[in-house]
C-alpha cells in the first residue's frame, strides 16, 4: 500500500482510547501484506515483526500508538496537507514506522518490531505497559511528532492529584470559611510551593508545573464537599512520595490522593541510536534539532524499564496535537519516511 | 583508537572510526555534551542547547 493511502486510511478509522480494535485489525492486515509477521496481542496492540532468520537476538522496537483523543476532524487533503484526528498524534508517526520498516531487510540476528499501542492518550497506558513486560529491546524509537528534522530526547513526568475536603454544613452568615474558600487557599499554597521550587530553574523541563483540571463544590444538606483535580508536569528525579507528603501537610483536614504517576524520562545524545539518525540527517544535509517535551508519551512508561537508547521520532507539529485543525504536511510525512528508513538501515546492519 | 580531548575537562574522549561532523559526543569524564564541528583535525565545541517543545 502506498504510504499516503496507508496514513489516510488509518486516520479515517476512528480509534478513541479503548476503541482501537478496527484500526488494529487494519494495521495488522496491512503489515502482513507488506511482509511483516503480524498479530494483535493480549492488550489489543498491533504487532509486526520483520526478521531475515529465525531466533533473532536483538530487537529494535518502533513503538507508536493507535488511539486518539476524541473530537472529529473531517478527513481531507487540502494544499498539500492531510487533515484528520490523529494525523499528527500519532498515526502520522506510526504510519511512518510501517512504511519505513517495510523497506528494510534486517541482518541475521536482528528483528524490527513495529507496535501500534492502545490507550496512550489515557493514564492507563495499557498497551505500553504490556510491551514493557513482553520485550527487552536493544533500541527503541517512540512514534510521536518531533518534526521530520527533529529528535525528541525526553518527556516531562505527570501526576494527577485529587483533593477532597468534607465538613459539616454551617450557615453562610456564620464566621466559618466555606469548603470552597478553604480549597482555594490550599491551591494558592500549592502554587506558591511550585513557584519556590522553580526559582533558578529556567528550563520548563526542570520545573514543576501545576494546573487545575476541575474544581467542584457540593452539599447533601448535612455535609459540604470541595473536590479539586489537579495535574502536575514533573521534572526529572522528582519524588512522588515527598510531594504527596508536602501537599498533605498544606491541607491537614483534606484527603489527598495521587493517580496516573509517570516519572519524567530523558535519554542522552551520544549512543548508536542517535548516531544512526545523525547519519541519516547528514546524508540529507539536515542539521537535526534535539528536543525535550512538556507532555508525556509511552517513553515515560518503557524508558525506565528497558533502559536502552531511546528517542521519539515522527513527522508533524506537536502544537497541532488534539486541536480541531490537526493536520500533517504530506511532503514532511514522505521526508520522515526517508530519514527513518536510512536510520533503520544503519541499525539493522 | 583515535581520541580527542574534552574542551571542558581535557579528559580523553575515544572516537569511532567513522566519526561525523555534527555528531554529539559525551565526555566520559565530566559528562559534557560536545559537538564535532570539524574532522581534519577533529575539533569540538559545546553541543547546541536542547530545545523545549509543548505537547507530546
Amino acid at each position: 500500500m502506498e504510504p499516503l493511502s496507508l496514513l489516510r486510511k488509518m486516520v479515517e478509522i476512528e480509534s478513541h482510547s479503548g476503541q482501537e480494535k478496527n484500526v488494529a485489525q487494519f494495521i495488522v492486515k496491512t503489515m502482513q501484506e507488506l511482509g511483516f509477521e503480524a498479530h494483535i496481542d493480549s492488550a489489543g496492540n498491533a504487532i509486526g515483526y520483520l526478521q531475515s532468520e529465525p531466533n533473532p537476538t536483538e530487537d529494535i522496537i518502533l513503538l507508536g500508538h493507535m488511539d486518539t483523543v476524541p473530537g472529529h476532524v473531517l478527513v481531507r487533503e487540502e494544499e498539500g496537507k492531510l487533515y484528520g484526528r490523529g494525523s499528527v498524534d500519532a498515526k502520522g508517526p506510526l504510519a511512518t514506522f510501517i512504511a519505513a520498516a517495510s523497506q528494510i531487510k534486517p541482518a541475521p540476528g536482528k528483528r524490527l518490531v513495529v507496535i501500534g499501542a492502545v490507550e496512550e492518550e489515557v493514564t492507563s497506558s495499557k498497551g505500553a505497559r504490556q510491551v514493557a513486560k513482553d520485550y527487552k529491546p536493544a533500541y527503541c524509537i517512540i512514534g510521536e511528532p518531533s518534526g521530520f528534522n527533529g529528535v525528541t530526547l525526553g518527556y516531562k513526568g505527570a501526576l494527577q492529584v485529587h483533593y477532597t475536603l468534607t465538613q459539616g454544613m454551617s450557615h453562610t452568615a456564620g464566621p466559618a470559611s466555606s469548603v470552597g474558600e478553604i480549597a482555594i487557599e490550599w491551591w494558592k499554597k500549592v502554587q506558591n510551593y511550585c513557584e519556590e521550587f522553580n526559582q533558578e530553574k529556567k528550563a520548563l523541563f526542570d520545573q514543576l508545573l501545576p494546573t487545575i483540571r476541575s474544581i467542584n463544590t457540593s452539599s447533601d444538606g448535612l455535609e459540604d464537599k470541595a473536590h479539586i483535580i489537579a495535574g502536575f508536569r514533573l521534572p526529572l528525579n522528582f519524588s512522588q512520595e515527598d510531594f504527596l507528603e508536602k501537599l498533605s501537610s498544606l491541607a491537614p483536614d483534606a484527603k489527598i490522593e495521587c493517580f496516573g504517576y509517570e516519572p519524567a524520562y530523558r535519554g542522552n545524545r551520544s549512543n548508536p541510536l542517535v548516531r544512526a539518525f545523525m547519519k541519516s540527517f547528514l546524508q540529507s544535509q539536515l542539521r537535526p534539532i534535539f528536543k525535550v517535551k512538556t507532555g508525556t508519551s509511552d517513553m515515560n512508561v518503557v524508558g525506565p524499564v528497558w533502559n536502552c537508547p531511546i528517542v521519539a521520532y515522527g513527522p508533524g507539529d506537536s502544537d497541532l496535537d488534539h486541536t480541531p485543525h490537526e493536520h500533517i504536511e504530506i511532503k514532511e510525512y514522505h521526508k520522515a519516511i526517508d530519514i527513518l528508513k536510512e536510520a533503520l538501515n544503519q541499525l539493522c546492519r | 583508537m583515535a581520541s580527542v580531548n574534552c574542551i571542558e575537562c581535557e579528559g580523553e574522549i575515544p572516537l569511532e572510526e567513522d566519526v561525523m561532523a555534527g555528531e554529539i559526543l559525551q565526555c566520559p569524564h565530566c559528562g559534557s555534551e560536545l559537538e564535532v564541528v570539524s574532522l581534519d583535525p577533529v575539533k569540538l565545541d559545546l553541543a547546541p542547547e536542547v530545545q523545549e517543545d509543548w505537547g507530546e
